[in-house]
């Protein structure tokens, strides 16, 4: 089995879509999924690296898993339904206490799935807003008779989350995290909005929390390197001071 | 033992039976304990009682990773005392070790044994032994090395010997009010006779590191730890342990401690187990197992038990898991549940050194892995591909490398032919590429295309099930078809790439054969290229496809010309039928052309000049110019040979002649005279058109005209007669510089004062202005001649004069004009010769005056060289030599400095560049 470079993590209360994306992103295609049980991860090859994505369970019921999923990550994905409030409030409740053990440098994103329910925007199909995506991904006609209202027509959900919570979120996440607002990334680049039904910007948002944790992943094989090289390196130190005191 | 095998029992009765059993946990244990026997004795009866039984598989699930077989029996261990029942198993080697809740150890000896593939257990029971207490015998552990066997009884460890089960005094450390103890199976110490134990003590809450020696126990160490711990699991310094409320791991040796998980422990036994180098595997809540590493991080993804897990283990690459009713096959790789065996009152699931060992109250059985082999070939039986390749895939660091490669490829090709099978061509290609494929593994496929001379044998066992290409597409013609075409690209590729080696006269042979069934363009381009398709094999198969343009391309490239042209010939003369080529005539000709073999040339030349002399005639006339002499034709033969045919004959001098321009004059006249022959035959037929004898007299013209080798006489002797072939006459006549007559003929009798004019253009044309001028002057005296009939020819002889006014010689003209001529009528002649004559005279002075410049500025320069003159006396002494001068002959250096000459002839010497300058005698050295 391939040694994963780097961790990602997918948080989030149960039933927004965690699964799903992951599913969208990897297979390009929207299908029903049951309740994750416990978790399940997927190696992703990005460019030389490997990166594995783990998709927790969101019930209550594995809540306790949740910091060892975190344990070691680069970069944690909080998702929540831009339909339902609770599911916002459930990530700083339930969520952000879980992050304690990932890696001091982790990166943060804050997401908000299922915009296709509230923004007609989001169906675009993924192949006009992303050039990187298949066309034909689009599962969406076969879906839409069954739980969606048709693109044009106005009977979209009340949202109720909107991005400016996403980014007061994640300034309230730094903060928990005792981290500098300044010296991280800026709030319009870590909060997304995506659809796992029509795609609309998944590839965009894994793509960039990829390029994110890249320089993680090369700061923790010079690390590696270093330990080998650190044996020589003091020992030239102390040459060299022993030769300014004598 | 009983008779027949369960597992046999197992994959006949369904899956219903399963869920059946698992609803309704009705029974008593004792009493389902011993059904449970009883089924496995009946179940070599089909159909029997299945609903009731124990044994069974989710068919839906299909892969058999394991087989249940017994090892030990209810009667060996207990006979028909119904309350014992079994507490605990180790299991070294061939030795099993049971303890029993009455304080028993029983000591088996577990043979195992293959019959017909299948393995079974025979146990021997060799020693029982009671511990002398009223509690069970909580734990066993079996120190090898030490021939000691650890055993926990009423919180208290003790050793007995492995053999005679004889309790073994030892010296150190009590080990008393043990809840869990755990030998490290990675130990941190060097020493082989030393075995690392963890304890967990029921009067502290903390762990002890123990050592084991024959006679003794020391403790090591001590740590403690926030809870008093309920089971626990050891490598090297880390400690995996189970408090009641969570998971936690610990390093014993730095104190490190890393929290894992809650769990309940109220609600749950705690399952820790070591499945390898610092990783554990835990019971979680819900019913997950989870992964931990000694860093606290998981790096599988959890699989989903049910609730009520008793006990697991892991045999790479599944997880083993034994609760209420079942024992589960989880695969390590996908997390997918593999395998569901019924196993009713179960009680302990253990790993041993690989083997798995599950065990109810009363009897103990071994999980014996199937094959890896047979896993993957019954996923492929089942057309699961992608689940067998990550089988093989994920078992590949447990398999030896080039045992792998062999495996993986294999497994690869199957997967290509399940996919072939199903027309997933795409999919197929890539497993054939990725499994190197012998090629002809799937041409063999396809009846008739491998060459019988191949020396191709089908693999064995066989890489698919089907017999060929028929039986697959059970006689649905389109899936053939696709078949085909998809056969046609593979080999394709398989061509352009290098992995044909050794056997591309088969590839290309059963290619050829695709292409020729299929009317494929590419058949010709393959033919056309570099390609090793066997002849015997392929003659007849393009034969019964009637492609015969292609067979004789390939009797060609095989160097059978004589056999392709054969076949060619054929097909033009309409015998066989092939409408490939629809130019195949010229397609001949053009090959007879080029083909070095000449008595192939002579055999089909006559038949090529008697279908189409002007196409035919091309085998001699584009003919490449080789440097072999033997595929040259000789000239002289290819022209007796044409004789018989005219036109072919008159073109391939055509070809010598003009085209060639070869000089001999014999091609020349007989060229000329064909012309001439042509032209008086046209001009005796009254049918010929003007056109055609324009077309044959120009050609006839040109040829006289540019030509010097015929003979003129001949043909001036085929003219003569004519009276219309004036022209032609004329030239020959200038020909032999009868230029009189050639005027008078041009003049006179063609009338035709251009002609004429022109005449003499051309006659002149290599020669100089006199002779020019000269057949000018003739031709006006011709004009003016005032004898002939008609007298002069005023207009004409003045169109002359203006018009070529340069060249005539205006003197002589203005003699021979006529006093009665007025004098506009010859202004553009005068104008013309004045000017030229002024022109000429100015011209000359201005050379004139040049050439005087030039010799006053030589003049000049020769004066100035010269310079004053030298004086001369016998005082005066050499600069070179400071001798003397004895002789008057000296030489001036630049500057008038006089040496001798025998001195300045020695100093050019020494400087050779300069020397050719001492021959002109002075002026010379610049030095």
């Amino acid at each position: 089995m391939k040694k994963p470079d780097v961790k990602v993590a997918i948080l989030g209360d149960m039933n927004v879509g965690k699964t799903s994306l992951l599913h969208r992103y990897t297979e390009r295609k929207f299908k029903d999924t049951i309740s994750t049980v416990g978790g399940a991860f997927y190696l992703k090859q990005w460019g030389p690296y490997n990166i594995s994505i783990w998709d927790t369970a969101g019930r209550e019921q594995f809540h306790g898993l949740g910091s060892m999923y975190c344990r070691g990550a680069a970069a944690i994905m909080l998702i929540y339904d831009v339909t339902n409030w609770q599911s916002y409030v459930e990530l700083e409740n339930r969520f952000l206490s879980l992050t304690d053990t990932a890696n001091a440098d982790c990166i943060f994103v804050i997401v908000g799935n299922k915009a296709d329910l509230t923004d007609s925007q989001a169906h675009v199909p993924e192949a006009q807003s992303e050039p990187g995506a298949e066309p034909g991904t689009e599962s969406e006609p076969e879906a839409s008779p069954t739980c969606l209202p048709p693109p044009a027509s106005p009977l979209l959900l009340h949202r109720q989350v909107n991005r400016e919570d996403a980014m007061a979120l994640y300034g309230r996440v730094l903060r928990y995290k005792g981290l500098e607002e300044n010296a991280c990334l800026p709030a319009d680049r870590t909060c997304f909005e995506t659809s796992a039904k029509t795609g609309y910007n998944v590839d965009g948002l894994f793509e960039t929390v990829f390029d994110m944790v890249l320089p993680s992943i090369l700061k923790k094989k010079s690390d590696g390197e270093n330990s080998t090289v650190d044996l020589e390196i003091p020992r030239t130190d102390k040459k060299s001071k022993a030769g300014c005191c004598s | 033992m009983s008779g027949c095998s369960p597992q046999e029992a197992a994959v006949r009765s369904g899956s219903t039976a399963a869920t059946a059993g698992r609803g309704k946990p009705e029974r008593s244990g004792e009493q389902r304990g011993r059904e449970n026997r009883e089924a496995q004795q009946q179940s070599s009866l089909p159909g029997q009682n299945r609903g009731a039984t124990g044994w069974d598989v989710n068919i839906s699930m299909s892969v058999k990773a394991f087989e249940l077989v017994p090892a030990v029996e209810r009667e060996q261990l207990m006979g028909e005392k119904v309350r014992i029942g079994i507490e605990c198993i180790e299991c070294c080697g061939q030795h099993l070790y049971v303890g029993t809740n009455d304080c028993f150890i029983h000591h088996f000896l577990l043979e195992e044994r293959s019959t017909k593939g299948r393995l079974t257990y025979s146990s021997q029971k060799l020693l029982q032994k009671f511990l002398g207490l009223k509690k069970p015998v909580a734990e066993l552990k079996a120190a090898s090395a030490l021939e000691r066997l650890i055993i926990l009884c009423d919180g208290t460890v003790s050793l007995v010997d492995m053999v005679t089960l004889e309790p073994v005094p030892f010296g150190g450390a009590k080990v008393k009010n043990v809840i869990a103890f755990c030998v490290n199976e990675n130990p941190v110490t060097a020493d082989p006779f030393c075995v690392e134990m963890a304890v967990v003590s029921a009067r502290r809450r903390a762990v002890q590191i123990f050592t084991v020696h024959e006679d003794r126990v020391q403790m090591l160490k001590e740590v403690t730890t926030p809870e008093q711990p309920c089971a626990l699991s050891v490598d090297g310094y880390f400690l995996c342990l189970a408090l009641p409320t969570q998971y936690m791991i610990l390093n014993y040796s730095s104190g490190a401690s890393q929290d894992l998980f809650p769990y309940d422990s109220e609600e749950r036994k705690p399952i820790v187990k070591r499945i390898g180098r610092e990783e554990f595997l835990l019971a979680a809540p819900g019913g997950l197992g989870m992964f931990a590493n000694a860093e606290g991080i998981s790096q599988r993804a959890p699989v989903s038990w049910s609730e009520s897990v008793i006990g697991a283990a892991v045999c790479f690459p599944y997880v083993v898991a034994l609760d209420e009713g079942f024992v589960t096959v989880h695969s390590m790789l996908d997390q997918q549940l593999k395998q569901t065996l019924s196993f009713r009152e179960g009680h302990i699931l253990q790993n041993f050194e690989g083997k798995v060992v599950v065990s109810s109250t009363k009897a103990v059985y071994v999980l014996v892995p199937l094959p890896l082999e047979q896993q993957i070939q019954d996923l492929l039986a089942g057309h699961r591909v992608e689940e067998a390749l990550t089988l093989a895939e994920g078992a590949q660091r447990n398999i030896p490398k080039d045992k792998f490669q062999i495996l993986h490829k294999r497994i690869l090709q199957q997967a290509g032919f399940i996919q072939f099978g199903q027309l997933q061509f795409s999919e197929a290609k890539e497993h054939f590429r990725k499994g190197q494929l012998d090629v002809r593994e799937l041409i063999s496929l396809y009846p008739l295309l491998l060459p019988a001379s191949s020396s191709f044998t089908r693999c064995h066992p066989p890489l698919h099930e089907f017999a060929d290409l028929y039986h697959l597409a059970q006689g649905d013609q389109e899936k053939v078809q696709r078949c085909k075409r998809f056969l046609i690209s593979y080999l394709r590729e398989v061509r352009s790439s290098e992995s044909t080696n050794g056997f591309r006269e088969d590839v290309d042979t059963a290619l050829l054969k695709l292409y020729a069934e299929s009317g494929h363009d590419s058949l010709l381009d393959l033919l056309a290229s570099n390609n090793a398709c066997l002849l015997a094999d392929s003659a007849p198969w393009l034969e019964k496809h009637h492609r015969y343009f292609a067979l004789g391309l390939l009797y060609h490239y095989n160097s059978q010309d004589a056999l392709a042209l054969q076949l060619w010939v054929r097909v033009v003369n309409g015998d066989l039928q092939d409408s490939t080529r629809a130019d195949l005539f010229e397609y001949v000709v053009d090959f007879l052309s080029y083909c070095s073999n000449l008595d192939l040339v002579w055999k089909y030349a006559e038949w090529a000049l008697q279908r189409d002399q002007k196409i035919g005639v091309q085998i001699f006339t584009k003919r490449p110019v080789s440097k072999e002499q033997t595929a040259q034709l000789n000239p002289d033969e290819v022209v007796k040979y044409l004789e018989k045919h005219h036109q072919a004959l008159v073109l391939y001098l055509e070809h010598l002649v003009l085209e060639n321009k070869v000089q001999k004059e014999k091609y020349h006249t007989q060229l000329a005279v064909l012309y001439a022959d042509r032209v008086l035959g046209l001009l005796t037929r009254p049918a010929a058109t003007e056109e055609q004898l324009c077309s044959a007299r120009r050609k006839l013209q040109h040829l006289l005209r540019e030509s010097d080798l015929y003979r003129v006489q001949l043909l001036l002797g085929k003219l003569q007669d004519s009276e219309l072939l004036l022209t032609e006459r004329a030239t020959l006549h200038g020909k032999l510089e009868e230029h009189d007559k050639a005027l008078n003929i041009l003049v006179h009798q063609l009338k035709n004062c251009r002609a004429a004019e022109d005449y003499c253009t051309w006659a002149s044309q290599d020669q100089d202005q006199a002779y020019r001028q000269r057949l000018f002057h003739q031709l006006l005296s011709v004009y003016l001649d005032p004898d002939v009939p008609g007298g002069t020819q005023t207009v004409e002889a003045v169109d002359l004069l203006n018009r070529y006014s340069d060249i005539f010689d205006s003197a002589q003209v203005l003699e021979l004009v006529p006093e009665a001529w007025s004098l506009t009528l010859l202004r553009p002649f005068l104008c013309g010769a004045l000017r030229a004559s002024v022109h000429a005279r100015r011209t000359a002075q201005v050379a004139l005056a040049l050439a005087q410049a030039e010799n006053m500025q030589l003049q000049h320069d020769r004066l100035k060289y010269r310079g004053g003159p030298v004086f001369m006396s016998e005082k005066r002494g050499c600069q070179l030599c400071h001798n003397t001068f004895r002789e008057p002959d000296f030489v001036c250096l630049p500057g008038g400095t006089p040496v001798h000459t025998h001195c300045a002839t020695q100093r050019l010497r020494d400087s050779p560049t300069k020397r050719s300058q001492l021959d002109h005698g002075h002026t010379c050295n610049h030095t």
